[in-house]
């Protein structure tokens, strides 16, 4: 049993400076960034309140006047302009762990990832939803916004085991229609899976904004394994007996060459894309992505 | 120096150095397998790593060195000692011709000495005729151990006795031109055979006959000379037939002082059967009698006592029995006599052995230091295995 992704009050602090930027919204209209709440004129009723100089006469409510023979505006909530989708690869090779941390999965670091994303767009009023991709039990959440929604986020991703494999197109169907046109959409997936950057480059073709997180182990990076081991894929159950020291040159070639050309390929479709090793702090790669460029 | 094993077989005991190797075989545990979702990045070409290893390879090297220090052991290592002889000697037999010998050791650096009395050099004169198989003997006995010998005989040799020589040394022998045989004795006076009869003459016949073929052989001729008994014998008697029963005490005499004598009418009497009658009864005999020889007949020298004396045999016959014994033959083929190793002495003789230096002391303190060793490397247990 996980425990709780919750975000530690330590990361918390780091990700106050941070904020969910939608790079088509950044700067575009000239009003700053996305407000996180803001009242005014919309579809969504949201309150009445007394009529106070300054407030546009079309505004005010006459009906409301004619019953109660004073001036109430009507407010309507407006749509924040950023809707964060999660997108969590959940398969079975998410279940991969360091051999230094062996209870720290990369799916534990891509949930923790989400928890921040999905604190950082409470904060800013914006909407979030959550899907996983595989796991036990599906996880669907459709985009909401307010702490409910954040809990029941953390609950559904608390109880997320990675299994399966990647799903076909049909199970995906229901993501696909639940994505508004405008959402942030953030994969956190290893992308060792061709159907994962599929994807993505799907969800950037179709206009949404993509950004990518893969998840990489320290052993990926580094391949500190001695000696025989027995290696077997979680997905595919292959297994292969290899003489570590004899193999890790090649490897290390061969999977920085995968990186690269995952990057490239992802960069070629608009797609941000960072990388977070398992001994990261988990706000790095969201301050890759969303922090203000240091000089 | 050199290395040689003296049982090589024992090498077969290498055999056992599958032991350790069978004992220190360890299949590697399996590794727990691992999960690693990065796996296709890895080269397919890898082979996979081998399974099979040595466990505590030290301890196995030094078990396998002392199962091989025992093999050795068991093989019986030793040096050979290579090192040049001392200054070979050679022995020359009296009879060798003296320019055959030079010529046998030409350029060769021999001290050459005699085979005599003392070997007195090769430059001395060359002695008489010596006990060469003694001779031999002592100076084989007298060699240093490392020296070679070389011994130069004449074609035939003398002076042998009735046992092969067998010598520790090395021994090169070479048979040269020459002789030992004595040189044929001038034409010797002839053997007088006295006869001394009684009034009965009834043997004279047969005697004179007896003589007449001895001397129609070729061989010495003999002398009759006849007589009554009273006459008196010539110093230089040499064979008697006293042809009366009763022998005087001069002629006993005569016959314990070395003559050979034919008695007649003797009744029982000593020796050896000589002839026989038709019904088997002996009716002579020959036999030593102090230092000389009696041919002793039961009757009397005549067809009627001793039929015998008709055959074409009895002049041969009487005269072995006279002349007794026939000296042991002393002449050999020098080729046929030429000495045999010592028994004992290894193939290479005797020689090999003195400067053979077996290693058993040595390696078995080497063994008994790896056993050790062995021992208390085996007793260590490594903490962690490496």
């Amino acid at each position: 049993m996980n425990a709780l992704p919750l975000v530690s009050t330590e990361v918390g602090a780091r990700l106050r400076d941070l904020h969910l930027v939608a790079r088509r919204a950044a700067g575009g209209d000239g009003l700053g960034q996305h407000a996180s709440r803001s009242r005014g004129a919309g579809l969504e009723f949201a309150q009445y309140r007394a009529y106070e100089p300054g407030d546009e006469p079309r505004r005010i409510d006459w009906k409301l006047f004619a019953r109660s023979d004073r001036y109430f505006v009507r407010e309507a909530e407006r749509d924040s302009p950023l809707c964060a989708w999660l997108l969590l690869d959940a398969t079975a090779s998410m279940r991969q762990v360091d051999q230094a941390r062996p209870r720290y999965t990369k799916l534990d670091a891509a949930k923790l990832i989400a928890a921040c994303v999905i604190e950082l767009a409470l904060r800013q009023g914006d909407r979030f939803g959550v899907a996983a991709l595989g796991g036990k039990p599906a996880l669907h959440l459709p985009t909401a916004s307010g702490a409910r929604a954040r809990d029941r986020c953390m609950a559904a991703l608390a109880a997320l085991e990675p299994s399966g494999r990647w799903p076909g197109d049909a199970d995906m169907a229901p993501l696909w229609n639940g994505l508004r046109g405008d959402a942030l959409v953030l994969v956190l997936s290893d992308f060792f899976d061709d159907a994962a950057v599929d994807v993505a480059e799907r969800l950037a073709g179709a206009g949404r904004e993509v950004l990518t997180i893969q998840l990489l182990g320290a052993d990926e990076r580094d391949f500190p394994f001695r000696g025989g081991h027995r290696f077997h894929d979680p997905e595919t159950g292959a297994e292969r007996r290899v003489d570590a020291a004899a193999v890790r040159g090649d490897f290390l070639a061969r999977f920085g060459a995968a990186r690269a050309a995952l990057a490239r390929r992802l960069a070629a479709r608009g797609i941000r894309h960072v990388e977070h090793v398992l001994d990261e702090p988990v706000d790095a790669p969201l301050r890759r992505l969303f922090g203000t460029p240091r000089a | 120096m050199s290395f040689v094993l003296l049982a090589p077989f024992g090498l077969f005991a290498l055999a056992a150095l599958a032991l350790p190797l069978a004992i220190h075989l360890i299949r590697k545990p399996d590794p727990a397998s691992l999960e690693f979702a990065a796996l296709r990045w890895i080269s397919p070409r890898q082979r996979p790593q081998r399974r099979w290893w040595f466990e505590r390879p030290w301890l196995l090297l030094l078990r396998l060195v002392l199962l091989g220090a025992i093999a050795l052991l068991l093989a019986r290592p030793a040096w050979i000692d290579e090192a040049p002889a001392a200054r070979a000697r050679a022995f020359v037999a009296p009879g060798a011709d003296r320019a055959a010998v030079h010529a046998a050791m030409d350029g060769r650096d021999v001290e050459l000495h005699w085979l005599a009395a003392g070997f007195p050099s090769f430059e001395a004169a060359p002695p008489a005729l010596v006990p060469l198989a003694s001779l031999l003997r002592e100076a084989d006995a007298q060699a240093p151990p490392d020296v070679h010998l070389t011994v130069m005989v004449p074609r035939d040799l003398a002076g042998l006795d009735g046992e092969r020589v067998a010598l520790s040394h090395a021994v090169e022998w070479i048979v040269v031109a020459g002789t030992m045989r004595p040189a044929p004795a001038p034409t010797a006076s002839p053997l007088r055979f006295a006869v001394r009869h009684g009034a009965d003459t009834a043997a004279l016949p047969y005697l004179r006959a007896a003589v007449a073929a001895w001397n129609g052989q070729g061989d010495a001729p003999v002398q009759l000379d006849e007589g009554n008994l009273g006459e008196p014998l010539p110093a230089d008697t040499r064979w008697l037939a006293w042809l009366a029963p009763e022998v005087p005490q001069a002629v006993a005499t005569w016959i314990a002082a070395g003559g050979h004598a034919v008695l007649v009418q003797q009744g029982e009497s000593s020796g050896e059967p000589l002839w026989r009658d038709a019904r088997g009864v002996v009716v002579a005999r020959s036999g030593a009698r102090g230092r000389g020889r009696v041919v002793a007949l039961r009757g009397a020298l005549a067809p009627a006592d001793l039929p015998q004396v008709l055959d074409a045999t009895f002049p041969q016959r009487l005269r072995d029995a006279l002349e007794g014994d026939a000296p042991a033959p002393s002449l050999a083929a020098a080729v046929d006599v030429a000495p045999i190793a010592q028994a004992g002495a290894a193939a290479g003789g005797d020689l090999g052995a003195r400067r053979r230096h077996p290693l058993d002391a040595r390696l078995g303190l080497l063994v008994a230091l790896l056993f050790l060793f062995e021992r208390v490397l085996a007793g260590h247990r490594p903490a962690a295995r490496g």
